[in-house]
């Protein structure tokens, strides 16, 4: 991947944790790539966190194990890391670093684009309002997910977070132009398992060969994960705004991301945030989710659906706290619903797309859409106070009104909610459950949608 | 002579250089060969520590470091008001002309059009003597805003002499000299000013007369004076940036600031999007011609976001200057914050609270300070104000981290966003038990002048069921709604109209995403009024059930979005229907 | 009561009976006949439901095989034309490697000591080369003071490797590395002679 000389400084005063510092170096940059080759000729790739006064602190995203003072070389090779990206890269499986991990030879680069990224115009964005159907009642009906969001799943160990992503997918892609979509998969320090299922779950739909995986399993390098969602996010934009694609990233598991920041932090010796996470963190996260979004005068986006499992099913921890901060709404998976057996199990009430108001009604989805989904929200949200009344007075204590609330919430789950894997619903049959669950209400309790839209649609009595 | 030095160490946006025994604290400098623009911050021997406002990737020890004499400033003239700058009153849109899609480094540009031309009237004549502050004429710079070209408050004043008569000219042409000690300074449209000194005024007035942002549970239950400060924060999803969308859309203020301080990059393109489309509903202009957009982006160089709420202040000032009301909404104070504390953190400075500097609370106080109500400086009389709206970020959702309490401290109004009630789709989700308005009694005069004199009256008893619900909700929790006696579900009844017929707004309602005081307190009333008569009746006896179930109830409730700001007569017929139904059922009941 | 009225009423009841039980006969029929219908509609709606399912799963099935055999027909062009680029980087490097060592070449290497010296900061150095190329180096150091030839041959095909004396600093400019840190962009080159496209 290098193209340029670089020179070999083999004075090394001190390696701890996934730093290497490099004494006498004279000619190093901040954030330039490294490579450093150990006594057995391995060579490990990294990049500059601090240079000046003749040091060097190398950040090795393989590791420093078997690293030694004497007998290690570091190369500063003139350059920030690039990926090397062509159309070729679709269809492609690549490590956590960006090489091919298919037994296929490095992609014939077309561009070398710096990893990083380059800060998006503001000016030059173009605000994301088209609605993308992913065939989920629940995402397309209460949490719509519009071409250029940033829309993480907020889940827990275990759950199904992975199926759902899976699902959105393979769903996502098949309506519409077909040919312009494209999936960027990467794993981050996830099991093998999870990225072998991803990897089926596309091939089984035929959207293999228009996607590409980046893979950083479980037992690969911690701090390679630095670089994992980088090299995906590089492709992305590539494939987005060069070659005109829709391109929906999926980033799992984002903790274990922030999990290798804070080792490389903590290494540094800097004061730390909450939990022992870097001040930067919101700083660092933001510079990878606003990599998602839409530009004007380019016909391609970038959608991002980043997974976090959250550390003890705790949302005020500093990974999804942060990302919730950052992104643009958050699809939480419930604990609860998850153990009734729901799938998806999304807790919807902790849930938002704060682009969906631009995504959806009029033109592109229905003009009813907004308010029918406003008053199952608030609809559903009453039937969660019934059911915590119920459980201290009991259901003879309910009054008629709180029994049809308890009606509502047992419909919304069963009917709407619950959805097979590979159930691929349409948004009108979407629309017309909401309008069953609204109807199961009497008149005098539709506060929120207008009349003209209760008239045409509402089927109670 | 300007400092001349060489980086010496980089680490993220901070560098320390050698050699600069000439530079000065929060001197601008060019810092390596791609020319990025940076800040000194601390000088220790020759050794200049500076924040640099661009990505530094790249950078290397031995690139030269150039001081430019002046600290960092603001170029302040027409030309401001629509525009999207950077942290750093770079356009965003002349930077896409160098770099394109994405930004790029080392771009220099012009704040505003150097050499576009505005009708320029003059007000003052030769021969007057005039000084800092003096307004010698006006340009229009927008349809909404009368720019007026004022002598620089760090302007030594003088006589002026050759001034130009009425006519188009750019903005360097020399209006007029003003003579003082034999120096001759000549004047401009524009000057320059630097960011971290607030513009002096002549006299500061209480904060008395309220900032209207269309906004029913702000104007009504938490309002803000003009030239007063708020705050807003709140865990994310809780509504905060709409709120200030709201805010900065409705406020009846004739220039908005609006900065977006490390926040997403979407919310900016959604104002510039949305504001020109949108129309001032008193002027009927399009938004963006009172607007100014300060944006620097989360992903953007986080030192500049230090500088970005700065540069808004200052621009702020300046239309305060001319006589006009300001609102300025920074979006969010907690990024701001978080600069500061990851400079500090490189600074190697010791850390107070959870890491962030010692003089995070003195920072805080010395910009909600740049609020105000004010009496400019110079003549003719010019009253203005700023008002500071500051978002809080709190990690977590926690009001007790040092952001939010030290800006407690700061401000007089505090609208606490809610979590649990933006996930029961209550919006905007503010707390009503945990927000506080200061100015609620400074402002009541206006509404009584203004309004109505019932208004405080009214205001407070609306309140006051809020406040009784929310001890009576504490006994349904425990016992259920029949441990209660009628009277007491009549309140909660009431409590139930008030959140869902007032306090909520949904601000994507063509309706009911502005709100006239009129409207306001005509719908307060009605509550009110209800509440009245509901007693009365369960006094005659009707059952609660029937007062209940009054068709009144939900026409109440979906007044909000149903009837408009012009058609106030059918909240009258509002109320008509109301008595007439509660004599019905009283009626019922004497048969019996 | 008489005979015959008792045979009447008998009668009656019998008819009576006879009406229920053929009336209930008829009801049973047509129960039948209506669960019968049912449940041919029922299996029909399961007979449609499996093939649907077969369906659903022959579609996947034939997405799974297209797209696998689309991804697998490129895979197998990547490689060939990886083949043919590494030939042609296998004869470029042999026509180097035997190419003269005359008056051109000594400035090749004149060059790339020049290059080589200037990244490291000093021409304190020493220079490591093949067997080959020890003639046409050692006669080119004279131009670089302080700098000298290391004993030690390195396997290269041409070209220098410097080191500062300390043995701190270390700069590879031998051609081998050359054309590695060439070869992304010349492979570009070679893919589009081929006639590969974008």
């Amino acid at each position: 991947m290098t193209t340029e000389g670089g020179v070999q400084y083999s004075k090394i005063a001190e390696i701890k944790g996934p730093l290497v510092v490099v004494d006498d170096v004279d000619n190093a940059a901040f954030d330039e790539l490294v490579e450093v080759e150990t006594n057995e000729g391995e060579r490990r790739l990294g990049k500059v966190l601090e240079v000046g006064n003749g040091k060097a602190i190398v950040q090795v995203f393989e590791g420093t194990t078997g690293l030694s003072i004497s007998g290690t070389n570091a190369k500063f090779v003139g350059k920030v890391m690039e990926m090397p990206v062509s159309k070729e890269v679709l269809g492609r499986v690549f490590d956590g670093l960006g090489r091919p991990k298919d037994g296929l030879p490095d992609p014939i680069a077309d561009q070398f684009i710096d990893i990083n990224g380059e800060p998006m115009n503001p000016e030059q964005r173009e605000y994301p309002k088209d609605f993308i159907q992913t065939g989920v009642s629940v995402i397309d009906g209460l949490i719509t997910l519009v071409r250029g969001q940033k829309l993480p799943i907020f889940s827990g160990s275990g759950m199904s977070h992975n199926l759902l992503a899976a699902q959105i997918a393979r769903q996502a892609s098949v309506v519409g132009t077909n040919d312009d979509f494209a999936v960027v998969f990467a794993a981050i320090g996830v099991q093998y398992s999870e990225a072998e299922y991803f990897r089926k779950s596309l091939e089984e739909s035929g959207a293999l060969k228009r996607s590409v995986l980046f893979l950083n399993t479980a037992d690969d390098p911690a701090i390679e994960r630095i670089i994992t969602p980088r090299v995906a996010l590089t492709v992305a934009e590539y494939l987005a705004f060069e070659l005109g694609m829709h391109v929906l990233v999926i980033l799992t598991d984002m903790t274990n991301y922030a999990e290798a920041l804070r080792e490389i932090s903590a290494a540094r010796e800097e004061v730390p945030g909450r939990k022992g996470y870097p001040g930067y963190l919101y700083t660092d996260l933001s510079t990878l989710y606003e990599r998602a979004g839409k530009l004007n005068g380019k016909k391609g986006s970038v959608t991002q659906v980043p997974i976090l499992s959250m550390p003890s099913d705790d949302i005020t921890h500093p990974i999804p706290d942060l990302t919730g901060y950052i992104t643009e709404g958050q699809v939480v998976v419930g604990r609860d619903l998850f153990r009734q057996g729901v799938y998806p199990p999304i807790n919807i009430l902790m849930s938002l797309s704060r682009l969906m108001k631009d995504g959806i009604g009029e033109g592109s989805t229905r003009d009813d859409h907004a308010e029918v989904a406003n008053q199952v929200y608030d609809a559903y949200s009453r039937a969660q106070e019934v059911r915590a009344l119920a459980g201290i007075v009991g259901k003879a204590g309910l009054t008629e009104i709180d029994l049809k609330y308890m009606d509502v919430g047992d419909v919304f789950e069963k009917e709407f909610l619950s959805q097979a894997t590979d159930e691929n619903r349409t948004i009108e049959e979407t629309l017309a459950i909401l309008w069953k669950i609204v109807s199961k209400l009497p008149k005098n309790e539709i506060t929120k949608i207008k009349d003209k839209h209760v008239e045409k649609y509402y089927q109670g009595e | 002579m300007t400092a001349q030095g060489r980086i010496v160490w980089v680490s993220g946006p901070a560098v320390r250089a050698d050699g600069m025994a000439d530079a000065k604290m929060y001197e601008t400098v060019t810092v390596g060969n791609s020319k990025l623009v940076g800040e000194v911050i601390r000088l220790t021997g020759d050794v200049a520590f500076i924040q640099v406002y661009e990505s530094t990737s790249g950078l290397k020890p031995g690139e030269p470091v150039i001081g430019t004499g002046n600290p960092l400033s603001v170029l302040l003239g027409p030309g401001i008001i629509g525009q999207l700058y950077d942290g750093i009153q770079r356009p965003l849109k002349e930077l896409s002309k160098a770099s394109g899609s994405f930004i790029g480094r080392g771009i220099t540009t012009t704040p505003v059009d150097m050499v576009k031309t505005y009708h320029f009237v003059p007000t003052a004549s030769n021969g007057d003597e005039v000084l800092p502050g003096n307004v010698i004429g006006t340009v229009q710079e927008t349809d909404l805003i009368e720019h007026s070209i004022m002598v620089p408050p760090n302007h030594p004043g003088g006589k002026i002499s050759n001034l130009v008569s009425e006519g188009d000219y750019n903005l360097e042409t020399e209006l007029a000299t003003v003579e003082k000690d034999g120096q001759n300074v000549p004047l401009k449209m524009y000057h320059k000013w630097p960011v971290r000194k607030p513009r002096p005024y002549n006299t500061r007035y209480d904060a008395t007369v309220p900032l209207l942002t269309g906004q029913r549970v702000i104007d009504t239950f938490f309002p803000i004076a003009k030239g007063g400060t708020g705050s807003i924060p709140g865990a994310f999803g809780t509504g905060k940036t709409v709120t200030l969308h709201q805010i900065a859309k409705w406020a009846n203020s004739q220039v908005v600031v609006y900065i977006g301080c490390g926040e997403r990059g979407n919310e900016m393109t959604e104002v510039l999007v949305e504001f020109p489309h949108l129309k001032d509903p008193r002027s009927g202009k399009p938004l963006m011609d009172r607007t100014v957009l300060v944006a620097n982006t989360s992903n953007m160089p986080v030192a500049a976001r230090e500088a970005s709420i700065y540069t808004g202040v200052t621009i702020a000032e300046y239309y305060r200057d001319m006589g006009k009301d300001v609102v300025l909404v920074a979006d969010s104070t907690s990024r701001w914050a978080e600069a500061l504390r990851e400079m500090s953190g490189r600074l190697e400075e010791m850390p107070a609270e959870e890491g962030y500097p010692s003089y995070l609370a003195s920072r805080l106080a010395e910009f909600y300070e740049r609020a105000g109500r004010v009496r400019a400086a110079g003549s003719p009389d010019r009253d203005g104000s700023v008002t500071l709206i500051g978002a809080v970020s709190p990690s977590g959702g926690d009001f007790t981290e040092p952001v939010t309490t030290h800006t407690m401290r700061f401000i007089k109004t505090f609208w606490a966003l809610d979590a649990k009630l933006a996930y029961s789709r209550h919006y905007p989700s503010i707390n009503w038990m945990n927000s506080y308005s200061g100015y609620l009694g400074d402002i009541a005069k206006w509404w009584g002048e203004n309004i109505s004199e019932d208004w405080f009256g009214i205001r407070n008893e609306a309140y006051g069921i809020l406040q009784r619900e929310d001890t009576l909700k504490e006994i349904v929790k425990l016992l259920g709604p029949d441990a209660l006696p009628d009277e007491e579900k009549l309140i909660l009844e009431i409590a139930r109209m008030v959140k869902i017929g007032l306090l909520q707004q949904n601000s994507f309602d063509d309706v009911d995403t502005y709100c006239s005081p009129e409207k306001q307190f005509k719908l307060l009333k009605l509550v009110v009024d209800f509440y009245k008569q509901g007693q009365q009746s369960l006094k005659e006896g009707t059952p609660l059930a029937s007062i209940r179930e009054l068709p009144v109830v939900t026409s109440l409730l979906k007044a909000r979005m149903d009837i408009k700001d012009d058609e106030m007569p059918k909240l009258d017929q509002l109320d008509k229907d109301m008595k007439e139904q509660f004599k019905n059922i009283s009626g019922v009941k004497v048969t019996n | 009561m008489t005979n015959s009225s008792l045979e009447k009423t008998i009668d009656k009841i019998l008819d009576q009976t006879e009406q229920d039980i053929l009336s209930n006969l008829d009801g049973a029929l047509s129960d039948s006949h209506q669960i019968l219908d049912n449940s041919v509609t029922k299996l029909e709606d399961e007979y449609d439901k499996i093939v649907a399912d077969g369906r659903k799963e022959a579609d996947k099935l034939e997405k799974q095989i297209v797209g696998s055999s689309d991804i697998e027909a490129r895979n197998k062009q990547l490689l060939a034309l990886e083949d043919a680029v590494d030939r042609v980087f296998t004869q470029a490097l042999e026509q180097i490697s035997n190419s003269d060592r005359n008056g051109d070449y000594a400035n090749l290497i004149k060059s790339l000591l020049d290059e080589s010296t200037k990244v490291l900061g000093t021409s304190e150095v020493i220079v490591f080369t093949n067997s080959k190329d020890r003639d046409v180096v050692q006669s080119t150091l004279g131009n670089f003071a302080g700098s000298e030839l290391s004993s030690e041959t390195i396997d290269c095909i041409g070209g220098v490797k410097i080191q500062s004396k300390d043995g701190a600093m270390k700069f590879d400019n031998t051609i081998d590395a050359k054309i590695d840190r060439l070869k992304p962009l010349i492979r570009k080159e070679i893919a589009s002679k081929f006639g590969v496209k974008e």
